[in-house]
């Protein structure tokens, strides 16, 4: 099938989003709580566009909205703009920490609104990606707690989180960076929790902690585990080569 | 009284071991023990194999689950718009003279508990509020203390 956006007709395959069209055709639609390799949270309303035509016409979120043939999409109108500044604005609010939204702000020249009080120190936008992460790569250490205004990202009664791997899959997908890690060669420190970094068994590095390495392994069903990704692909690499080579 | 891991054992096992019975569980607990225990939590974490953290998001995002024991009276004062307008911001400074306690708070003798709703669908006897599960409306200062002083009585004898 075929979707347009912005006047321009593009392949499309049923089951798809609009934002994965737009995406893969290089259209900038910006995005906070989308992941490529995530489900849709689908709650940071940046990635609006715009809809249908004429009076028919509705703004919807690009990355959970499904591709239809000859499905309208204008990504760049007056009206999704405006709408973007108020939320980049709002999100600035909530977030003034960080960086990622003060540089999109900046992008999209967001004009400053004093009509509210920004929250203090707090970099996290809610998007609650860093839950979702934990559930499918972790342990489900973490979760959204409370409602409203209080609502947060935390470990069940805020106390440090025994089922936690440090695998800190939390803190990678995290668009704002909220999520504090310390780590050194020895160990990683997060969600109140230390734990001691697995090392290479080959080239000696560390590449992530030793729980979330068992952990991996145990769900890969393997056992190769010990190797950094890099070396694990080098080893793919050498056993092709035996395989194929001369 | 019975103990605690008794009475989840009995409520958790009264449903079938599958995640849909989360929340039920949960609510029979708040009903019969007046609060969610972080016992009953890991109990239906590890009966249902569902990580703590998902049930806590559960348990601490409805109000009508407590995470705190409640006392043996909760009073709902609503603070909805009519309510509000009608005086409820008096009702909740003579309820904190009253029982020393502010909303969201229990008393130390754990008789009272005291939430503000946001509209108990009574607008038309505002101020409401609710003393456990009677309603009472057109409340005054002074008919909240009598009312207050009888729940006294009617725990104490
Ligand atoms: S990316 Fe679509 S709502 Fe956040
Ligand atoms: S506002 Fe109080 S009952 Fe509706």
């Amino acid at each position: 099938m075929e979707i347009r956006i912005n006047g321009t007709s593009y392949p499309a395959e049923a089951g798809e989003f609009v934002l994965n069209v737009a995406r893969r055709n290089l259209i900038p639609i910006p995005t906070l709580c989308h992941h490529d390799g995530l489900p849709e949270q689908g709650c940071c309303r940046l990635c609006l566009v715009e809809i249908g035509e004429g009076s028919r016409s509705r703004i919807v979120t690009a990355c959970v909205y499904p591709v239809s043939e000859g499905l309208e999409v204008r990504t760049d109108t007056e009206e999704v703009a405006a709408i973007r500044r108020q939320n980049l604005a709002l999100l600035r609010l909530r977030a003034p920490e960080a960086e990622r939204v003060r540089q999109l702000c900046a992008y999209y020249h967001v004009p400053e609104d004093s009509r509210f009080e920004a929250m203090s120190g707090e970099r996290c936008v809610m998007c609650g990606l860093c839950a979702r992460a934990c559930a499918v790569l972790g342990t489900g250490a973490i979760s959204t707690v409370n409602r409203g205004v209080i609502k947060k990202v935390a470990p069940p009664y805020e106390e440090a989180p025994v089922s936690c791997i440090g695998c800190g899959s939390c803190a990678e997908v995290c668009p704002t960076k909220a999520i504090p890690v310390e780590q050194t060669r020895e160990t990683r420190e997060i969600w109140g929790r230390t734990f001691k970094m697995a090392k290479c068994s080959r080239c000696g590095e560390p590449y992530t902690t030793e729980e979330a390495a068992r952990h991996a392994a145990g769900i890969a069903g393997l056992d190769d585990a010990g190797f950094c990704p890099d070396c694990r692909s080098r080893r793919v690499g050498e056993v092709m080569r035996g395989v194929y080579g001369r | 009284m019975r103990l605690l891991k008794e009475i989840i054992q009995e409520i958790l096992e009264s449903y079938p071991a599958e995640q849909r019975f989360s929340l039920p569980a949960m609510q029979d607990m708040q009903r019969r023990l007046g609060y969610v225990p972080r016992e009953g939590l890991e109990a239906t974490s590890a009966r249902l194999g569902r990580p703590l953290s998902a049930l806590y998001a559960m348990a601490s995002f409805y109000k009508a689950l407590s995470l705190k024991p409640k006392g043996k009276y909760v009073i709902r004062l609503c603070d909805g718009t009519a309510c509000h307008l009608k005086g409820e911001p008096l009702l909740l400074s003579s309820l904190r003279g009253e029982l020393g306690i502010g909303a969201g708070e229990t008393t130390a003798d754990g008789l009272f508990s005291l939430e503000t709703v946001n509209c108990l669908g009574s607008c038309s006897i505002a101020p409401a509020m609710m003393i456990g599960d009677k309603y009472y409306g057109k409340v005054t200062p002074g008919s909240l203390s009598a009312l207050i002083a009888s729940y006294r009585k009617e725990a104490a004898g």
